[in-house]
């Protein structure tokens, strides 16, 4: 990776270079190296496999450009230089932003305020210097763990799978523009890890994961997630297959924030409510939720995996209350979003009539990431959630939680989540794939079968009126997302079911 | 500063010697390859007749894979992956990063293979399946394929393509009031990848593509609708200009592709949200819907590394293997007139000569006359399966791992009139153009929303509904298929996700009319 330092000497240097362009009235130089590892997983006992099947790695480096010419303030070029930073790439750069200037009536300038920003320091993390080799050996300790778990387990079946992944996410950036007096820097490092077991013969599914900030985490939690994997799919074996119908429901940490990742969160911004596609049209400020909850995007959370300090705008990264006693009082948004909002003419029908009259959202989750979820340089800034927390006001055990439900179905893992009539409807399917119980007279009763149930259902049916909901909130992933969750689990009345297969 | 797709001739010639030094420098290789691409990519996005951005970018990346093996013969894998961008221009820079990926990435093969010696001699049953069999080396073959295009995308003044998109886009704002919001966004790509094995592979490939996207939504007095879809083609801007009327996979010009989404979506936004009836009914599904079909239920559960359950942790597994001894090979999944495969060679989205292990793309025949046949592999995964590779193994960028991927996978032809078809329904639904999936973990189940859901009364097409979806258990809707059509058409499928990370795929998927029964689901 680049040195922060070098990353910032480049930006202060182009800015100079920049500044002394005659044509710009502004300009922004955004530069970012970024690294991710994957050591992968598979194991299989009939099959063979090996284990730990790649150790695989993937670094970017680059900067983007964005100018904006003298004479028209709403236009605007690009220019992005991949791989190289330094004053003859950024030449190159400003001859291409040049030729691709657009006139786009709602861009209103580069992002402006503060002028100076001392972010907060961030804790050492041992994460930034950790080498591949290091990580392949940490992988193969949770393959080993679940093998011994196996190995010492009398009979144990046939049909073992074990899969899952141990990543580590690391970037660094730095932006200058016309319009601060200083150069923005940030780093961060995480990892993650989620291992699945699956006891084919027996129809048993465990899953075990981790998040983290530090190689202490990392190392005091990775090792026995084979273990843990392994030892949740020997206690769910000889699952029970209930038939279709209605039923009362606990939703468990990762449906929750499945449910949230892909239904509720991506509603949850400027961009949605302006493009008129979110869940949530026309109800801001409204009861969109049950009063007892709360969801907010924190980038600095001290006991979340992400941490931010500044956007990919070069702005603050800041707390972001999103719902707040069940009502929506806040969206996620980037700059060019806010003014976009704040400009539209169909804004009252958007927003809603509980709206203010001119609404102000605060730029505090600009993020150009990538596909694994690390800055990049040459994405377009965009609403992004980093830590996402949801609370529940008068929260109860997880036991009162199950006796509240009296007779029905735990939900511990639910599988391929997606809006399935469009983000506005608020409809959305999934299958039960795992990690679910049974409910009788207010108890856990048993194991059910994974992959047995589908979830036809509607936001409403899960947090307009749940019967109750967990006093803690846990850790979840969500595959495919670079945000973290932290939730409880949440009790709800009615939710439709329908049977998979024979 | 010169052109970057010019490392591609410098590599040819420099790569298999950086190669056959680092084998010969380090004993326990097994097999070693580098990838290498230098991408042009030109895109421009407009919303509600405005233009949003404009972007050209030039790329190089690099993927170097090593294989190893401990003392014993046990392998390890590394893999590392670079985007050396400009730094390309430097052939003495890109040599010796080339250089320092293989090194480490030999380091990390090592350590996994003593790791996983380790436990095999020390585990006890169990470890068993970690003695891997090895898989044979790719053939040693040199190709030169080049891309086909008539506009060149490095040629294309950026106006050219966003006032392409900015059309389009005001064409729908024009529309009216109906319209709460669209956007276009226009891409014209070139790309031109290398592949070099220490088995002496030397294959160079080029590929154009050009693509067009659109988002709409509409909304009235009694609902709302969004749409999105995709046009694309292995061809340059001429696509989306002129439209293509040949082929499998025709598409209009990217003004009339966004007006019929547009005007579709208003009408669906003014028609009843579908409210079906409690029990299994017959329905005809378009090849619109049917590109999602097989996409899900054919092409997912067909790659050989899901069936093998390498992927069970985050995409599932599937349907059609159980366990070595146990799958759906030779046996009847669907009815007699059911056909499906994959084929890289035809002139679709997913087109191909040569997978990114070096092997040669062919046909490959998931289903015949109802019966399973055959897998797409990768090497190591043909090699478990006893059968012959056929050249599925692609990533989606030379900086990633190659995963076993879908080409072109499409339910064939069959020979049935489409609206005979429809014509001899007593009751049933019409099921046109597909939105979002959801699968059950080995894809034997599935929901599949569509864009339109038509009754059928004594074989006339009756009402419009919009939030229709199909669900069903995959075995069952193949069995009951009873017609297929003579209408093959394939459309671009431009995002299909897989891996850790995501490596989002273009390809194509499709097929004729079907015919079959399941259930529907509403909103």
């Amino acid at each position: 990776m680049i040195k922060a330092s070098d990353l910032r000497r480049f930006a202060r240097e182009g800015a100079r270079v920049l500044a002394a362009e005659s044509d710009l009235a502004e300009f922004e130089l955004y530069c970012s190296s970024a690294e991710q590892f994957v050591m992968r997983i598979n194991y299989t006992s009939e099959i063979p496999c090996n284990g730990v099947e790649e150790g695989k790695s993937l670094a970017a480096d680059g900067f983007a450009l964005r100018i904006v010419p003298r004479g028209n303030p709403h236009e605007i070029g690009i220019g992005i230089s991949a791989g190289e930073i330094g004053l003859e790439p950024l030449r190159a750069a400003l001859a291409q932003a040049r030729q691709t200037i657009v006139a786009d009536p709602d861009f209103a300038g580069l992002p402006a305020r503060p002028r100076t920003y001392a972010a907060p320091p961030r804790a050492a993390a041992g994460l930034m210097n950790i080498e591949g080799s290091d990580l392949v050996s940490a992988a193969w300790r949770i393959v080993d763990g679940a093998v011994g778990v196996l190995d010492n387990s009398a009979g144990v079946p046939p049909g073992v799978v074990i899969g899952g992944d141990l990543t580590v996410t690391r970037d660094r950036m730095a932006l200058a523009s016309s319009h601060f007096d200083d150069v923005r820097v940030d780093e961060s490092a995480t990892f993650s890890s989620s291992v699945t077991a699956l006891i084919e013969t027996l129809d048993a599914k465990g899953t075990a994961s981790a998040l983290g900030q530090s190689i202490a985490q990392m190392r005091a939690s990775v090792p026995m997630l084979g273990r843990r994997a392994v030892e949740g799919a020997l206690g769910l074996g000889g699952g029970e297959r209930p038939p279709a119908g209605n039923y009362r429901i606990v939703f468990g940490p990762q449906p929750v924030a499945e449910i949230l990742c892909y239904m509720v969160v991506p509603s949850l911004t400027t961009g949605a409510f302006h493009a008129a596609s979110s869940a949530y049209h026309g109800r801001f400020g409204d009861a969109v939720m049950d009063r007892r909850l709360t969801l907010i995007d924190d980038p600095q959370w001290k006991f979340g995996a992400i941490n931010r300090r500044i956007t990919c705008e070069g702005l603050p990264a800041r707390r972001s209350e999103l719902i707040r006693g069940g009502h929506l009082v806040g969206l996620m948004s980037t700059v060019y979003d806010s003014h976009r909002m704040a400009t539209d003419e169909h804004r009252g029908e958007k927003l809603g009539a509980r709206a203010p009259a001119n609404p102000r959202f605060p730029a505090h989750s600009g993020y150009r990431l990538g596909e694994g979820g690390s800055r990049r340089y040459d994405s377009t800034p965009g609403a992004a959630p980093t830590n996402v927390i949801m609370r529940a006001s008068g929260g109860v055990s997880e036991k009162k939680l199950i006796e509240a439900v009296g007779d029905g179905i735990y939900v511990g893992r639910v599988w391929y989540t997606y809006p399935i009539n469009g983000q506005r409807a608020g409809d959305f399917t999934c299958t039960i794939s795992g990690d679910s119980y049974l409910i009788r007279d207010g108890r856990l009763a048993g194991a059910i079968a994974p992959n047995c149930l589908r979830i036809n259902a509607n936001l409403k049916n899960v947090f307009d009126a749940p019967i109750a909901c967990g006093r803690s909130i846990s850790p979840a992933l969500v595959w495919g997302s670079p945000e973290a969750f932290y939730v409880p689990p949440i009790a709800v009345a009615s939710i439709s079911l329908s049977r998979v297969g024979e | 500063m010169g052109d970057i797709f010019d490392t591609i001739g410098f590599l040819r010639g420099a790569g298999p010697d950086i190669l056959a030094r680092f084998v010969r420098a380090h004993g326990s290789t097994d097999h070693a390859d580098i990838r290498f691409e230098a991408v042009f990519n030109r895109s421009c996005s407009a919303n509600d007749g405005e233009p949003r951005e404009s972007v050209e970018s030039e790329s190089a990346s690099f993927g170097v894979s090593v294989t190893a093996a401990d003392r014993t013969g046990l392998q390890g894998r590394g893999q590392i992956g670079v985007e050396i961008g400009r730094r390309a221009f430097d052939r003495g820079r890109l040599v010796t990063e080339l250089k320092a990926a293989l090194t480490e990435a030999w380091e990390r093969a090592r350590t996994s293979a003593r790791e996983r010696g380790a436990i095999v001699r020390t585990g006890g049953a169990r470890a068993r399946s970690l003695a891997a069999r090895k898989a044979a080396a790719a053939p040693a073959v040199e190709a030169d394929v080049a891309p086909i295009f008539r506009i060149d995308p490095r040629g294309l003044a950026p106006s050219e393509l966003g006032g392409l998109a900015r059309d389009a886009s005001a064409a729908i704002a024009a529309l009216g009031p109906a319209v709460a919001f669209n956007a276009v966004s226009a891409t014209s790509e070139l790309r031109d990848e290398l592949y070099i094995s220490s088995g002496g592979a030397l294959i160079r490939q080029g590929f154009a593509f050009s693509q067009g996207d659109c988002y709409v939504v509409a909304q009235g007095a009694d609902g709302h609708q969004e749409l999105w879809d995709v046009i694309g083609q292995q061809r340059g801007f001429e696509v989306l200009l002129d439209g293509r009327a040949d082929g499998v996979m025709p598409n209009p010009n990217l003004r009339g592709f966004a007006l019929e989404l547009a005007r579709e979506a208003i009408e669906l936004a003014a028609a009843p949200v579908l409210k079906p009836p409690d029990h299994e009914v017959t329905v005809v599904t378009d090849p619109h819907f049917n590109s999602l079909l097989a996409h899900e239920i054919v092409g997912h559960p067909s790659e050989a590394d899901r069936a093998l359950k390498m992927e069970a942790a985050y995409a599932g597994r599937s349907w059609l293997l159980r366990s070595l001894d146990i799958s759906e090979k030779g046996r009847r999944i669907g009815s007699p007139l059911l056909s499906a495969g994959s084929d890289p060679t035809i002139d679709g989205y997913g087109f191909y000569r040569y997978d990114h292990e070096g092997t040669a793309g062919r046909p490959v025949k998931h289903i015949d006359g109802g019966i399973f046949r055959e897998f797409m592999n990768s090497r190591a995964t043909a090699a478990i399966l006893g059968a012959e590779p056929n050249g599925s193994a692609r990533a989606t960028a030379a900086a990633l791992v190659p995963l076993i991927r879908m080409s072109n996978t499409f339910f064939l032809a069959g020979a049935d009139d489409p609206a005979k078809m429809i014509a001899d329904v007593d009751h049933g639904y019409w099921v046109r153009g597909h939105q979002i999936p959801s699968i059950a973990e080995s894809r034997e189940n599935f929901r599949i929303s569509a864009r339109r859901v038509y009754e059928i009364e004594r074989g006339q097409i009756g009402r419009l509904y919009r939030s229709g979806s199909v669900m069903g258990d995959s075995k069952k809707f193949f069995m009951n298929v009873d017609a297929v059509g003579n209408d093959l058409r394939l459309v671009a499928i431009p995002n299909c996700g897989k891996g850790q990370p995501m490596q989002a795929k273009r390809m194509s998927n499709g097929g004729p009319t079907l015919r079959s029964r399941a259930r529907l689901a509403g909103g």
